[in-house]
C-alpha cells in the first residue's frame, strides 16, 4: 500500500465519519413504532408473584392479563372475565371467562389455567391468603368456566382479582402457573396485550415487549388496568438508565420517548424543551412513613411515638425531598391516599398546627427516655429515604435525643429492618420507607397500616382497635360504610400511632411530544400510546 | 519463555482459589439479603425463610461454599439469583461493551498519552511541557463523571453529533460501534491519559540524559528518530507496566463510565449485583477480573522480553 492509498482511505474514513457526525445521533424513521421507555428501576426478575416490586409489576401488566381491573374509580370491572354469579349466601362465586383469550404460545386461555393461577397468587398475596383461608374449593368447571366455593362470603372478592398491588392476580398457563410460588419461573408466557421478548432481555439494561396481534381488547374505553387495551405501536423497549442526568440528557436529545419519573431537580430543565412534555405521573403518589420499633424502648411506649407526631414536621420532610415545587406534596394528617374514597383526616389533630417540642420532650420523659442512643437505619441510596433520614436526625436531636445514625444502603436496611433483636444486638429504632398511594387506598394492600404483633410489617405494631377496623372493613359492604370504618381505622392507628406519615408527595413523568397518549395512572400503561416520527 | 508463561497460568490457580475464598468468607459475613429483597415489602418472615431454603441460603457456610466450588469445577459460575439466567449468560451478554470500552480507551490513551509525554520530555521546562502537566493534573484531578457529563452536553445536547447513552453491538457496523463509545471513552480515558503522559515524560528525561541518546545527536540523528526510535524504546518498561496496571485499572473506571453512559457492561453488572446481595454474580464477576488481573501482569513481563532484549525468565 502506498501513501496516497493511505491518505485516501484516511480521507474516505473522515468523511464517513464526518457524515455520520453531521447526522442526527439516533436514525428516528425506523424507530417510530418503537417506544423506548426508561423505567423507574431495573427489570432483575421477571415472575411478579414470586418478586413483588413495583418495576416487576409494572412489566407483568403488559405481558399478564387480570381478570379484572380497577378503573380511575377503584371499582374493578371485567376484563378476561365475560360474566360472574354468586350464590345468594355469598359463598360460591362462578366465573366465565370471555371468548377470543390466546397465550402467547397460541394456546387458548382455560379455566384451568386461572384455577392454577390464582392458587400460586393465594400463596403469596395478602388478600389471596385471606381467600385460601376460606376456600372450601376452587376448581374449574370446563373449559370456560370456574368457581370459587368459600366458607364465609368475602365482598371484596372481585377488588382482589382485579386489583393493581404487587403481586396482582395475572393469569398464566397452568404448566407455569404450577411452579413453586417461592421458586422463580423461567417462561414469561401471558394473553395480555404484549409479549416479552426473552431473547433480548439484558437484565440491568433492556427489556422489550412487542405488540401480541391476537390480543382481542375489551371495547370499552381504557381506564388504568380497566377496558380495552389497544396498543399503537410495535415495540416497547425498557432501557434501564440508572443515572438520572444521563436519562434526562437521553430525553431531551430523543434517544428515549418517555421516562417514568425524573427526579424533582432536573423537572426545569425538561419542562424548558419545548419537545417535552411534563405532568404528574400517578395520581395517586405516595405516603412517605416513619416507622418505630414498637419492640424496643423508648418505642415501645405509645408516648415515645406520640412524641414524634407531636414534633414532626411533614413540611420539612417534603421540601427536604421536593424542593420548592407546592405542587408536588401535601400534608398527611392520617393514613389513606388522599383525593381516594377512603382519605380521612380522622383523628389526625396531632399531626397539624404548629410543632410542640416541650410537649413532645415531657412525653419522651414520661416514657422512661434518658437519652439512649436510637439507631436509625437511613439507606442513603435511595433518594427518597436519605432525604427524610437527614430530617429525622435533626428532629431527635431537636428532642434531646442521642441518634446512632447507621448510614448504609437499601440492601442492608431490607435485611436489618426484619431483625427484632434490641438496636444494641443488630436490631434497630427507625427506619424510613414510603408507600405506593394505590396500596394505601384502602387496607386491602396496605401491609404497612396492619397492626397484629408479630405477623405486622416491621417494627411489629400491637393495636387491637386498630386490627378489629380492618377486619370490619373487609366486611363491609357499601362504600359508606367503608369511609366510617376507615375513618375509626386512622383514628385509631394515629392514636397508637402504627407508624408516623411523613407526607403525601407526587411525581412527574416525562415524555417526547411526538408520542402522545400518557396518561396518569398508578403504573405506566402502554395501551393507547402512539408515537410519530 | 513458553514454559514461564505456562506456569505463570497455572500459578493463577491457586491465587483465583485464594480470591473465591475471601469474596466468598466476605459476601457470607456482609449484611443483607437477597431473600428479603426478593420477598418484596409484603412477605411475612416465613416467606422470607422458603424463598431463602429454595435458593440453599439457609445452608452453612461450608456447605454453600463446597458447592460452589463444586460448580465451579465443573465450569459452572452457577445462577444468578435474581434473573434466574446463569451468571455465565450473564457476564457474556456484558462482556462485549466492557472489552468495546476498555479497548478503545487504550487505544486513544496510548495514541495521545505517549506522544505528549515525549513531546512534554523533549521540551522541558517550555510553555509546551507547562501544558501539557497542566492537562495532566487536570485529567487526575476531574472525576470521570464529571467529564463524562461535560462530554454528554456539549456533543450531544449541544450539537447532537454524537449519541448520550448506549452501546451498539460491533456486529451492527464499525462506526454505530464507535459513535456509542466515542464519549465514554474520552471520559474514562483522560485521568490514563494523564497518568501514562506524566510516566512517558518522567522515563523519557532520564533516557535523554544517557550518553548514547548524546552520541546519536552527535552522529547527527534527527529529532525525531532519537526520540522515537532510541529513546522511547529504552523508556518503555515503565511506560509499559503503567499501561499494564492502566488496563486493570480501567475495569474500576468502567463502572462509573458505565453508568454515566448507560452502557450495558461489567461494570453495571456488578453494581446491580451488589446492590441486591446477588451472591453467584458478584462472585462470577470477582473470578473473572481477578483472572483478567493475573493475565494482564503475566502480559507486561511478557512485553518486557520484547521491549527489553537484556529481560529473561
Amino acid at each position: 500500500m502506498d501513501r496516497r492509498t493511505v491518505l485516501k482511505g484516511l480521507a474516505g474514513a473522515g468523511g464517513l465519519a464526518l457524515t455520520g457526525i453531521a447526522a442526527p445521533a439516533i436514525a428516528q424513521g425506523a424507530a417510530a413504532r418503537t417506544l423506548r421507555f426508561v423505567p423507574q428501576a431495573n427489570l432483575a426478575n421477571f415472575d411478579p408473584i414470586w418478586g413483588t416490586q413495583y418495576v416487576v409489576r409494572n412489566a407483568a401488566a403488559m405481558v399478564w392479563d387480570t381478570l379484572y381491573g380497577i378503573d380511575d374509580q377503584f371499582v374493578p370491572q371485567r376484563q378476561m372475565v365475560e360474566s360472574e354469579q354468586v350464590s345468594d349466601d355469598g359463598l360460591t362465586w362462578t366465573f366465565k371467562l370471555r371468548p377470543g383469550l390466546k397465550f402467547h404460545d397460541g394456546e387458548p386461555v382455560l379455566a384451568k389455567d386461572v384455577v392454577a393461577s390464582l392458587t400460586r397468587w393465594s400463596a403469596r398475596d395478602p388478600m389471596g391468603l385471606m381467600l385460601k383461608a376460606l376456600q372450601n374449593e376452587l376448581t374449574a368447571v370446563d373449559d370456560k368456566t370456574f368457581k370459587w366455593v368459600l366458607k364465609q362470603p368475602y365482598p371484596k372478592m372481585l377488588f382482589a382479582l382485579g386489583k393493581g398491588n404487587a403481586p396482582c392476580a395475572f393469569i398464566m398457563p397452568e404448566r407455569i402457573a404450577q411452579t413453586d410460588p417461592f421458586k422463580q419461573m423461567s417462561e414469561y408466557v401471558g394473553s395480555g396485550p404484549f409479549k416479552f421478548v426473552k431473547g433480548e432481555w439484558v437484565p440491568g439494561a433492556k427489556a422489550v415487549f412487542e405488540k401480541f396481534t391476537d390480543y382481542v381488547p375489551r371495547q370499552e374505553k381504557p381506564v388504568w388496568l380497566a377496558g380495552g387495551k389497544q396498543v399503537l405501536v410495535d415495540r416497547v423497549e425498557w432501557v434501564i438508565m440508572p443515572d438520572p442526568a444521563t436519562a434526562a440528557a437521553a430525553l431531551q436529545n430523543g434517544e428515549v420517548d418517555w421516562w417514568e419519573n425524573p427526579i424533582t431537580d432536573l423537572v426545569p430543565v425538561l419542562k424548558g424543551n419545548k419537545n417535552i412534555g411534563v405532568d404528574i405521573g400517578d395520581p395517586l403518589g405516595n405516603v412517605g412513613s416513619f416507622r418505630m420499633n414498637h419492640l424496643h424502648a423508648p418505642f415501645n411506649n405509645v408516648k415515645a411515638r406520640q412524641a414524634i407526631l407531636m414534633a414532626m414536621s411533614q413540611e420539612d420532610y417534603m421540601r427536604a425531598l421536593v424542593g420548592d415545587d407546592n405542587a408536588l406534596w401535601k400534608p398527611l394528617p392520617g393514613f389513606f391516599t388522599p383525593d381516594t374514597p377512603l382519605y380521612t383526616e380522622a383523628g389526625g389533630d396531632i399531626l397539624k398546627g404548629k410543632r410542640d417540642f416541650a410537649a413532645a420532650k415531657k412525653l419522651l420523659e414520661e416514657a422512661g427516655y434518658k437519652g439512649e442512643p436510637i439507631t436509625c437505619v437511613v439507606a442513603q441510596d435511595q433518594p427518597i429515604t436519605k432525604a427524610f433520614g437527614d430530617v429525622t436526625a435533626d428532629l431527635l436531636k431537636k428532642l434531646g435525643m442521642t441518634v446512632d445514625f447507621v448510614a448504609t444502603d437499601w440492601g442492608t436496611v431490607g435485611a436489618r429492618r426484619a431483625q427484632k433483636t434490641p438496636p444494641s444486638q443488630g436490631g434497630w429504632h427507625m427506619f424510613h420507607t414510603w408507600h405506593a398511594g394505590a396500596d394505601c387506598i384502602n387496607p386491602a394492600a396496605y401491609t404497612a397500616l396492619r397492626a397484629n404483633g408479630d405477623k405486622a410489617w416491621f417494627g411489629w405494631p400491637t393495636s387491637e382497635p386498630v386490627e378489629k377496623e380492618i377486619t370490619d372493613w373487609f366486611a363491609a359492604k357499601s362504600l359508606d360504610e367503608e369511609k366510617a370504618v376507615a375513618a375509626r381505622i386512622n383514628k385509631a392507628a394515629i392514636d397508637d400511632v402504627v407508624f408516623a406519615p411523613t407526607g403525601f408527595f407526587l411525581g412527574y413523568t416525562a415524555w417526547r411530544k411526538n408520542v402522545s397518549g400518557v396518561t396518569k395512572g398508578p403504573i405506566p400503561l402502554f395501551w393507547g400510546v402512539s408515537k410519530t416520527a | 519463555m513458553l514454559t514461564y508463561a505456562l506456569r505463570r497460568v497455572l500459578s493463577t490457580l491457586p491465587v483465583m482459589a485464594i480470591v473465591a475464598l475471601f469474596v466468598f468468607s466476605l459476601l457470607y459475613i456482609a449484611p443483607g439479603d437477597p431473600a428479603v429483597v426478593i420477598a418484596g415489602d409484603q412477605a411475612s418472615p416465613a416467606d422470607v425463610e422458603r424463598i431463602r431454603a429454595n435458593l440453599g441460603l439457609d445452608q452453612p457456610f461450608l456447605v454453600q461454599f463446597g458447592s460452589w466450588v463444586w460448580r465451579l469445577l465443573h465450569f459452572d459460575l452457577g445462577t444468578s439469583i435474581f434473573t434466574n439466567l446463569p451468571v455465565s449468560a450473564l457476564i457474556a451478554q456484558r462482556i462485549e461493551p466492557t472489552l468495546s470500552l476498555m479497548m478503545v480507551t487504550l487505544v486513544l490513551t496510548i495514541i495521545i498519552a505517549v506522544p505528549l509525554g515525549v513531546i512534554a520530555a523533549w521540551k522541558a521546562g517550555t510553555w509546551i511541557d507547562r501544558i501539557i502537566m497542566a492537562f495532566a493534573v487536570f485529567g487526575f484531578s476531574v472525576p470521570v463523571f464529571v467529564v463524562g457529563y461535560i462530554l454528554a452536553y456539549v456533543f450531544a445536547l449541544k450539537f447532537d453529533w454524537l449519541p448520550v447513552q448506549g452501546y451498539t453491538p460491533l456486529a451492527q457496523g464499525f462506526w454505530p460501534w464507535l459513535q456509542n463509545l466515542i464519549l465514554p471513552s474520552v471520559a474514562l480515558g483522560c485521568v490514563y491519559i494523564a497518568l501514562i503522559a506524566r510516566i512517558t515524560r518522567a522515563a523519557m528525561l532520564e533516557v535523554l540524559q544517557q550518553d548514547y541518546i548524546r552520541t546519536a545527536r552527535a552522529k547527527g540523528l534527527g529529532q525525531g528518530g532519537i526520540l522515537f526510535i532510541h529513546a522511547l524504546k529504552n523508556a518503555a518498561v515503565p511506560i509499559v507496566t503503567v499501561v499494564g496496571i492502566g488496563i486493570a485499572l480501567l475495569i474500576g473506571g468502567a463502572v462509573v463510565t458505565e453508568s454515566v453512559f448507560a452502557i450495558p457492561g461489567l461494570g453495571r453488572l456488578t453494581i446491580d449485583a451488589i446492590l441486591r446481595r446477588d451472591y453467584p454474580v458478584i462472585q462470577g464477576i470477582v473470578l473473572l477480573f481477578s483472572f483478567v488481573y493475573v493475565l494482564v501482569n503475566l502480559l507486561i513481563d511478557v512485553t518486557y522480553t520484547l521491549v527489553d532484549p537484556r529481560i529473561r525468565y
